[in-house]
């Protein structure tokens, strides 16, 4: 008795077996063009992070991962014990928050207005030139600004004094540091962030908006009630996409606005593990401090996710 | 042995300022300017090609060191050099901007040459638990056996040394080149002379920002330009006039950090006032090096602080701006108390060492430092200096005067001074350069007379545990409560929080270790 109902759970094994084996052989085009990269996450993505092993390590380089002493959760202790900690963290998220409002919503609108231009060749021409800022790396835009809003004779204080107004000190004051990184963003990445949006606009069937002017919808209208709901699906995913970078700020970027007189508000984790980690050569904290980064990330990503799936769109995963 | 001690300083000088000629065949008298690379260098071989076959197979040595120009070197040197060490050389050439990094990987990986050149003295300082660790080759005891390393002076390879041992090669830096530079034009009409301490300096920058030194009715210049670098800036220099230590100093007959002193204090007022009364730059906190020198090219600012010998290259941007200025430099400016002091480094700039993963055996090192021990000899120091006579520089009354175009040099030469060890005053027949200009002139004798004031940092050769680990954080703390008191934003009481702030995360222990290392290297 018993030996039959094994005899028949290995059956079932060998014939679920033989069954993949047999549908990967029926569909082995599709399985090898998935091969590189199926091979590409693991290499890259994966393997990498045994890696992360050090962060519970006093890593040492020519030790390796193998020899290097265990030190369970020093370098998280240290991170949480750090002075820095609440003001990094609060940075991060503050900033990242201000990205998502102040930037996000930019490149839709921007979308929406170039959709509603009839003249091809006028549409193409602004597209164009909105692309162009994205070519351009940080330190040239940085330089950019650093020129404009200097205090000596940068060209914005300049018609501020001109005005009768006092000058503003831009670069080196807490006040200053987030609206002149969230417009630094606005203006490099805008029209950049249009590509899609504008793609899923032309998959849009034009009967729908036909049929909208036969009820006598006006542009607002049919932008209302054709457009948005039309991309509102490819906004679901790139918020969320978006939300996975979230600790992502760009370390360029901030690293090169940062000075002594705003650091409370522009220290954020990359650029502290920069100073307090890899410049001095401290890999175990430095991988532990991105650990813990990432993992902030996963949470909001998933968090994102799920409130996608509760109000009905479809997520990402 | 002063004067000769002097001159050979001049000489080094200049040469690192000016962007040496280089070298090719040393029959080749033919000019190949634009020639690419590959070119130049069988074009230079072509004549010595007639030398017969070395006897013993060439030693195959890898370097790795750090490249100061944007272009990929021409390997004419290289060849010149490999023909006469017998060695066949591979040299990894790593962008300056970027070295430490590609070091720290290389390290990582097990990846390092055999010969590694160090950038500075921050990346040795973080390299000494691996030293410790037994990760390179202790050369210290081998160095006597070879007539140019032993040359190297004794002091500076103590600066070098960990825990007491020599593990490096240096390469030799002038102690100190720090000092004024002034438009003299704008003094003479406004009837200045030099200024002789800090408050003439005062008097000297505020009459540059108010009384129209330029003569176009309008107030629209400043005294001091300065940059974000409180050590390369004129912070530093400014406050050893004001007698502050360099980095760290007695106190009690105990080791005390530099901005515990009230000199330091006095530095940040002296900067503070310029800063309320606009006599310096407003953002000089983020102002690049770039920006600094252009204020003064452009005729904005009249003073600049900082190394001397940068007084070649002002000089040539600021005759295209505008040729009646004139450029001089000055370097002995008393504190209050009638003194003056300058703050030097530690003697060396880049040093090569010697991993154990690349270099297995003690034959294979001594084989690489008796590289070395030639590379150091007059004839290949020049060559890799200074190039090749006749194509990269001609030789006038006994010293150099390297060609004008400096696309050849930088291309032929300049990378190769990366590789040098020792300098002027440590080789015998170290060529001097020629100046043409007489405010350089001057101010390579100032840098000279500067070795007369030095400051010294005593921690150079001291160790501490917690500053390997925490320094660069822990100095940020410090670096942004100067920036903060010299803008007005927080006052001496604020400055003393942050300093008691440094103490309490680490700092303390930091003046404990460094105590504790002085008493026992005493």
């Amino acid at each position: 008795m018993r030996d039959t109902a094994v005899g028949n759970a290995t059956l079932a094994k060998t014939r679920r077996n033989s069954e993949l084996l047999r549908r990967l052989v029926k569909n082995r085009a599709l399985y090898l063009m998935i091969l590189p990269g199926f091979l590409f996450f693991v290499i890259f993505k994966y393997i990498p992070m045994g890696g992360l092993v050090i962060a519970l390590q006093d890593y040492q380089p020519y030790l390796g991962i193998m020899n290097s002493p265990w030190v369970g959760f020093k370098h998280f202790e240290r991170l949480f014990a750090e002075p820095m900690f609440f003001t990094i963290l609060r940075n991060t998220l503050l900033l990242f928050f201000m990205n998502l409002l102040f930037y996000f919503p930019v490149p839709i609108v921007l979308a929406l207005m170039l959709n509603e231009v009839r003249r091809e060749m006028f549409k193409r021409f602004i597209q164009t030139l909105v692309y162009i800022p994205h070519f351009m790396s940080w330190v040239i835009i940085v330089s950019i600004s650093f020129v404009m809003l200097s205090m000596d004779r940068g060209i914005i204080n300049e018609l501020l004094v001109m005005m009768g107004f006092e000058k503003i000190n831009f670069l080196m004051s807490n006040e200053w540091f987030r609206p002149m990184y969230v417009l630094q963003i606005v203006w490099r990445e805008a029209g950049w962030g249009t590509i899609i949006y504008l793609a899923a606009m032309a998959a849009i069937d034009p009967g729908l908006y036909e049929a909208a002017r036969m009820d006598g919808a006006n542009r607002l209208r049919q932008i209302w009630h054709i457009t948005l709901p039309s991309i509102r699906s490819v906004i679901v995913v790139l918020l969320i996409l978006k939300i996975g970078d979230v600790l992502e700020l760009g370390f360029e970027h901030i690293y090169l606005l940062l000075n002594s007189m705003n650091r409370e508000v522009a220290e954020i984790f990359d650029t502290y593990v920069y100073t307090a980690g890899l410049r001095q050569g401290q890999f175990s904290f430095s991988t532990a401090v991105g650990f813990f980064k990432s993992i902030v990330g996963l949470i909001l990503v998933m968090g994102a996710n799920w409130l996608s799936k509760k109000v009905g769109e479809e997520g990402i995963y | 042995m002063a004067n000769k001690r002097a001159s050979m300083l001049l000489a080094a000088f200049t040469a690192l300022a000016v962007t040496a000629g280089c070298g090719s065949a040393s029959t080749g008298g033919s000019n190949e300017p634009e020639q690419p690379a590959n070119n130049a260098g069988t074009g230079a071989q072509a004549e010595t090609k007639t030398e017969p076959e070395a006897p013993k197979e060439p030693f195959k040595l890898s370097i790795m060191a750090n490249l100061h120009t944007p272009e990929v070197p021409s390997d004419k040197i290289e060849k010149l050099v490999e023909e006469a060490t017998n060695t066949e050389l591979d040299i990894q050439w790593v962008p300056d901007g970027t070295y430490d990094e590609k070091m720290n990987a290389s390290f990582a990986t097990g990846t390092l040459p055999q010969a590694t050149y160090i950038k500075n003295q921050t990346s040795l300082i973080m390299l000494r638990d691996a030293i410790r660790n037994n990760q390179f080759w202790e050369i210290g005891p081998l160095l006597e056996q070879y007539p140019n390393l032993s040359k190297l002076n004794p002091e500076v390879l103590k600066n070098t040394s960990v825990d007491g041992k020599i593990y490096a090669l240096y390469q030799e830096r002038p102690l100190s080149r720090q000092g004024l530079i002034y438009r003299k034009d704008w003094a003479d009409k406004l009837g200045l002379s030099a200024p002789t301490n800090v408050d003439e300096l005062y008097a000297m920058l505020k009459a540059f920002a108010e009384n129209d030194p330029d003569g176009n009715g309008a107030k629209d210049t400043i005294g001091l330009t300065d940059r974000s670098d409180l050590v390369y800036g004129a912070f530093k220099s400014v406050s050893s006039w004001f007698g502050t230590p360099n980095g760290w100093g007695e106190l009690d007959g105990k080791l005390t950090p530099e901005f515990m002193f009230p000199q330091y204090m006095e530095t940040m007022k002296y900067i503070k006032k310029l800063h309320e009364e606009g006599l310096i730059n407003q953002d000089f906190p983020v102002t690049s090096k770039t920006d600094q020198q252009n204020l003064l090219i452009t005729g904005k600012a009249g003073a600049y602080i900082g190394s001397m010998g940068d007084v070649v290259s002002l000089d040539s941007k600021i005759t295209e701006v505008n040729p009646n200025a004139l450029l001089d430099v000055q370097n002995k400016i008393n504190g209050p108390d009638g003194k003056f002091g300058i703050w030097a480094i530690p003697g060396y700039g880049s040093v090569v060492l010697f991993p154990k993963s690349a270099v297995k055996s003690e034959d294979e090192l001594k084989n690489i430092l008796a590289f070395y021990d030639k590379l150091m000899s007059p004839e290949l120091a020049n060559l890799i200096y200074w190039g090749v006579e006749g194509e990269h520089y001609t030789m006038e009354g006994g010293k150099v005067v390297p060609i004008e175009d400096t696309k050849i040099t930088d291309r032929d030469v300049k990378p190769y001074q990366a590789l040098q060890i020792g300098g002027i005053s440590t080789i015998d027949g170290f060529f001097e350069a020629k100046h043409l200009l007489p405010a350089k002139e001057k101010a390579e004798q100032l840098i000279v007379d500067n070795n007369n004031y030095l400051i010294h940092d005593p921690t150079a050769p001291l160790d501490s545990a917690t500053f390997t680990q925490d320094g660069v954080r822990l100095q940020e703390l410090i670096k942004d409560a100067t920036y903060k008191f010299m803008l007005g934003d927080i006052d001496e009481a604020g400055f003393q929080a942050a300093v008691d702030t440094w103490l309490k995360q680490g700092g303390q222990k930091i003046i404990d270790e460094f105590n504790a290392s002085y008493a026992q290297a005493k």
